[in-house]
């Protein structure tokens, strides 16, 4: 969980990451969205299951990243 | 070190918006010790600048070179064989760089991707700050390593100023003032009385306000 990572701030430290890689994506006119960081345990399979769908549907919605057509 | 801030990925698409071809040369230097100039981050804007480009429909070829040091003439050398390949050389060192560049190779055109700031260092990971403004007449030891001119927002040398409230600078909250770390160490030491001492007025024409400045070592010179 957020501030739970076994490597102590790691996933804090990740998340800041994840939001400098957003910003550059939003500078080069790319939705942000296509990228996210979500945190769970080990033992929340079935929202891990959900966060992909979730995830898939979104990208599906968004169409294929306007650098790879 | 040199500090400096990277310039937004529009600024430096602009400046390169009429190349096909470009080189991103980095600084092993200071940028590198400042996250802001060295080889990673000449990868990073180099991916940068290829998918903006490509996602206009006008692909940008991008080399990537880092250089030792782009403020000494042997190493600028180092891009001697390849710098006309490109339509222009987008320079991640500090100001120092690109000038060095374009004085070694004055038919190729170069052009900064960052905004040189300071001479400081880093507080923290990811925080740096600013610490000397190269005045040319290094008076710090007045005061007890701590420099009133880099560091009081109105450079004052006999502070503090009527702004300074609870150890905080009146510009902004969240910036200690000089003087009252200045005043308290002299204090806590039992030697307030340092502060009495009259002094000459401080030579500014060592300063920039000289003009461009220039230092000659005689002694290593050829
Ligand atoms: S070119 Fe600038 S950033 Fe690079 S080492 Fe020299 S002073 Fe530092
Ligand atoms: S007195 Fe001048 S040279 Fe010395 S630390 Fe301050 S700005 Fe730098």
């Amino acid at each position: 969980m957020e501030g739970e990572c076994h490597f102590l701030e790691g996933n804090l430290r990740a998340r800041k990451r994840v939001d400098y890689v957003k910003k550059t994506l939003e500078e080069l006119g790319i939705e942000p969205e296509r990228v996210e960081i979500f945190n769970l345990s080990s033992a929340m399979g079935p929202q891990f299951a959900e966060i992909a769908k979730g995830m898939t549907d979104k990208i599906k919605e968004l169409g294929p990243s306007p650098v790879n057509c | 070190m040199i500090v400096a801030d990277r310039k937004s990925l529009d600024e430096i698409l602009w400046m390169v918006s009429d190349c096909n071809k470009i080189l991103i040369a980095g600084c092993k230097g200071c940028v590198t010790v400042c996250n802001v100039g060295g080889m990673k981050e000449v990868g990073i804007l180099a991916s940068a600048l290829k998918i903006a480009r490509k996602k206009e429909g006008k692909p940008l070829e991008v080399d990537e070179k880092t250089l030792e040091r782009q403020c000494d003439p042997e190493y600028v050398e180092q891009i001697r064989d390849i710098y006309d390949d490109y339509d222009a050389v987008v320079s991640m060192a500090c100001g120092v760089g690109p000038q060095f560049l374009s004085e070694a190779y004055p038919s190729q055109r170069f052009f900064p991707a960052v905004n040189t700031t300071f001479f400081g260092g880093a507080t923290e990971h990811g925080i740096w700050e600013e610490r000397c403004a190269g005045c040319g007449t290094c008076i710090i030891h007045y005061y007890d390593g701590m420099c009133p001119i880099a560091r009081c927002s109105k450079s004052i040398q006999h502070g503090p100023c009527g702004g300074s409230a609870r150890g905080k600078c009146e510009i902004n909250a969240e910036l200690d003032c000089i003087w009252d770390m200045i005043v308290k160490k002299k204090m806590e030491q039992g030697r307030l009385d340092d502060l009495l001492m009259v002094k000459a007025a401080k030579d500014w024409r060592t300063a920039r306000d000289g003009g461009p400045r220039k230092s000659i070592r005689e002694e290593l010179t050829k």
